[in-house]
């Protein structure tokens, strides 16, 4: 059984006016010490999917349905109480202000330990302090961090200091959101380094959610693009990267330039993203694609799986499938 | 921290001295003269007015008086009154108790009504209780103080009967002890009514946009997504982040103790600090003025500097070294 299953999952931003379909049908599977990268441009409703599973949408604004199995259990149906049991000890998350992660006026040590009490609220200060220099040392940062406050620590340090507080409690689900995206190409390949070595140590699970398919390409087994809250296209990074199938997920990597090679044509998608508050009753990347046909716009397509794997899944209906 | 102080302090004393020196000016720049005042405005005896300015010492320049003005102040004296002969200190130390009761009263209960009203409302944002203290607020807010003052005289103590309509004290009934104790309080219900009505809309808004802005951080999402209460979140993360600015407009407002309130005063007949300025304005009173100027920016300047070293404590990213 698979770690955690999204099912057919709808978000709404319920607006005055209008509805914003920010993530429509969409599914995905994710097994157990996966490492799986979701890309897409910006308003491609990434981040939306991740606050989804984490259940961290503000509740007043925003409408989910389908379902989002952990373990079996549905996400979307818990109560508070046992949401938040699960929280940090099943599902942690890095955010990507790291510099705003932490609160400005209180210690570093002293909000681990607050976040470390709220699930073993007896636990004595020592034991924290030792878990956590623990925590310090596999992601490299000294043990003074623990008495200081967030604006005495540089970005890559605070980032570190985030990944430190998700692993405070041996999460199996580690939500990475853009986590390493502000920093410098070193800092950033330091720290995947170092969440890489944690995997293999502490049997965990990692989402990884960004826009620069290159992180995903040396750090995810699987990948899963989104365009416009859909899914277009998911599967092994090895199958999806080197052989694109979705006409999205071709130009998505013909914006990257590549090191190796000569120069290819590098160039972006003409066009912008539809307008997420109509109902689209094709595909939504038809206007942008070059292989457009009346069917695409008359008639969206459903994942299917493409050139036999079952876990490489595309929709378009160019690709698989009776034509 | 004590060579900040010591810093702080000295530059202090300088901005002090600057503004005692710009009021001291201004106001003998302005239009108006005393002597002329104290003369009468029918047919004044030209020989007459000579003779008071030479005693007052107003037939000097306005640089020489200011340095006569400084040496005094330098052996405690502010010189006397034009009109009563009182001497300033004398004047001052009389009516900045009653001030102080007024304003020190009010400040204090419309900062403590309007934070936790303010802080309530954000905690239930949208809610029919925010809605109704927000548009009440604002109904407060556009009140003029001398006005709904003039409502209170005419309600509560006029019609009603319940509170005597000015002063401080019952002139007619001789009371001590306690009993005045009392009987000040009972004065006091309208003025410090007034003021907070006038004032608590002011708190309210701040720290209620001030919770709210702390609420919609990227922190507090870090602390739900650790499963952290929502109690323990807002009582520990959101009240410290969010009392900067309440603590800054109360640093504000303390500078207007002494001055504040003389519309309140006014219309209350309160024997305060802010009547004295005005009964001395009107009659170019300068020694007494330039007293009153002297001793409000001192208070200001204090309050100034409380306010910065409180800050240090509340916010580690301000520090003084």
């Amino acid at each position: 059984m698979a770690l955690l299953e999204i099912k057919n999952v709808n978000v709404r931003y319920i607006m005055k006016d209008k509805k914003v379909h920010a993530c429509q049908h969409v599914s995905l599977e994710i097994e157990e010490q996966d490492s799986i990268g979701i890309v897409g441009e910006s308003g491609s409703g990434k981040s939306t999917l991740a606050s989804a599973i984490l259940r961290l949408l503000p509740k007043r604004i925003t409408q989910v349905d389908g379902e989002i199995l952990y373990n079996g259990r549905d996400l979307l149906k818990l109560s508070q109480e046992e949401m938040n049991a699960l929280r940090w000890t099943d599902l942690a998350t890095v955010f990507q202000k790291s510099m705003s992660a932490l609160s400005p006026v209180h210690k570093v040590g002293s909000q681990m330990e607050d976040v470390y009490r709220v699930h073993f609220p007896n636990a004595d200060k020592a034991e924290i302090r030792k878990r956590v220099y623990q925590l310090f040392e596999i992601v490299n940062l000294s043990d003074r961090v623990y008495e200081l406050y967030p604006h005495e620590l540089s970005g890559g340090m605070m980032q570190r200091v985030s990944i430190a507080l998700a692993l405070l409690h041996n999460p199996k689900l580690l939500v990475l959101d853009e986590a390493t995206t502000a920093l410098d190409v070193v800092t950033q390949s330091q720290i995947l380094r170092e969440i890489m070595n944690l995997e293999q140590n502490m049997n965990l699970t990692r989402i990884m959610i960004t826009h620069d398919v290159s992180v995903v390409a040396s750090t995810c087994k699987k990948v899963a693009v989104m365009y416009a809250g859909r899914m277009m296209e998911s599967g092994e990074t090895r199958d999806v990267l080197v052989n694109p199938q979705h006409p999205y997920t071709q130009g998505l990597l013909k914006s990257f330039p590549s090191f190796k090679g000569e120069k290819n044509d590098l160039r972006g998608i003409p066009g912008s993203l539809p307008d997420l508050s109509q109902e689209i009753p094709g595909c939504v990347f038809a206007d942008r694609c070059p292989y457009t046909t009346e069917r695409c716009r008359t008639e969206e397509p459903m994942l299917r799986s493409v050139n036999g794997k079952s876990n490489w899944k595309v929709a378009c209906h160019r690709v698989g499938g009776g034509e | 921290m004590k060579r900040y102080i010591g810093k702080r302090a000295l530059s202090g004393l300088l901005i002090v001295i600057l503004s005692v020196c710009f009021n001291f000016t201004l106001i003998r720049l302005a239009p108006g003269d005393p002597i002329r005042i104290m003369a009468g405005t029918d047919n004044p005896n030209e020989e007459m007015i000579e003779t008071l300015q030479k005693k007052y010492g107003l037939d000097k320049s306005i640089p020489e008086q200011f340095v006569m003005f400084l040496g005094q102040v330098a052996q405690g004296d502010l010189g006397y009154s034009y009109i009563s002969d009182e001497s300033v200190v004398t004047l001052i130390s009389d009516k900045i108790g009653p001030t102080l009761a007024l304003s020190l009263t009010s400040v204090t209960l419309a900062v403590t009504f309007g934070t936790i009203l303010g802080i309530y409302a954000a905690r239930k944002n949208g809610s029919w209780f925010d809605r109704f203290v927000c548009g009440i607020s604002y109904v407060f807010d556009a009140t003029p103080g001398f006005w709904l003052g003039l409502m209170m005289i005419l309600i509560f103590a006029s019609t009603l009967k319940w509170f005597p309509t000015s002063g401080m004290v019952n002139l007619r009934a001789n009371y001590t002890g306690f009993a005045r104790f009392l009987d000040i309080c009972r004065h006091l219900v309208l003025p410090v009514a007034t003021q907070v009505l006038v004032q608590t809309p002011y708190y309210f808004r701040i720290a209620r946009s001030s919770v709210l802005q702390v609420m919609s951080e990227d922190f507090i999402t870090t602390f739900r997504a650790t499963g952290m209460k929502e109690s323990r979140i807002f009582n520990k993360y959101v009240l410290r982040n969010a009392i900067m600015p309440t603590i800054t407009v109360l640093g504000m407002s303390l500078a207007h103790l002494l001055s504040g309130s003389v519309l309140i005063e006014t219309v209350f007949a309160w024997p305060g600090m802010g009547r004295l300025m005005y009964n001395s304005i009107s009659k170019r009173d300068y020694p007494v003025l330039t007293g009153i100027y002297l001793v409000t920016s001192v208070v200001i300047c204090i309050a100034m500097i409380l306010v910065d070293i409180l800050y240090g404590f509340i916010d580690p990213r301000i520090r003084y070294d």
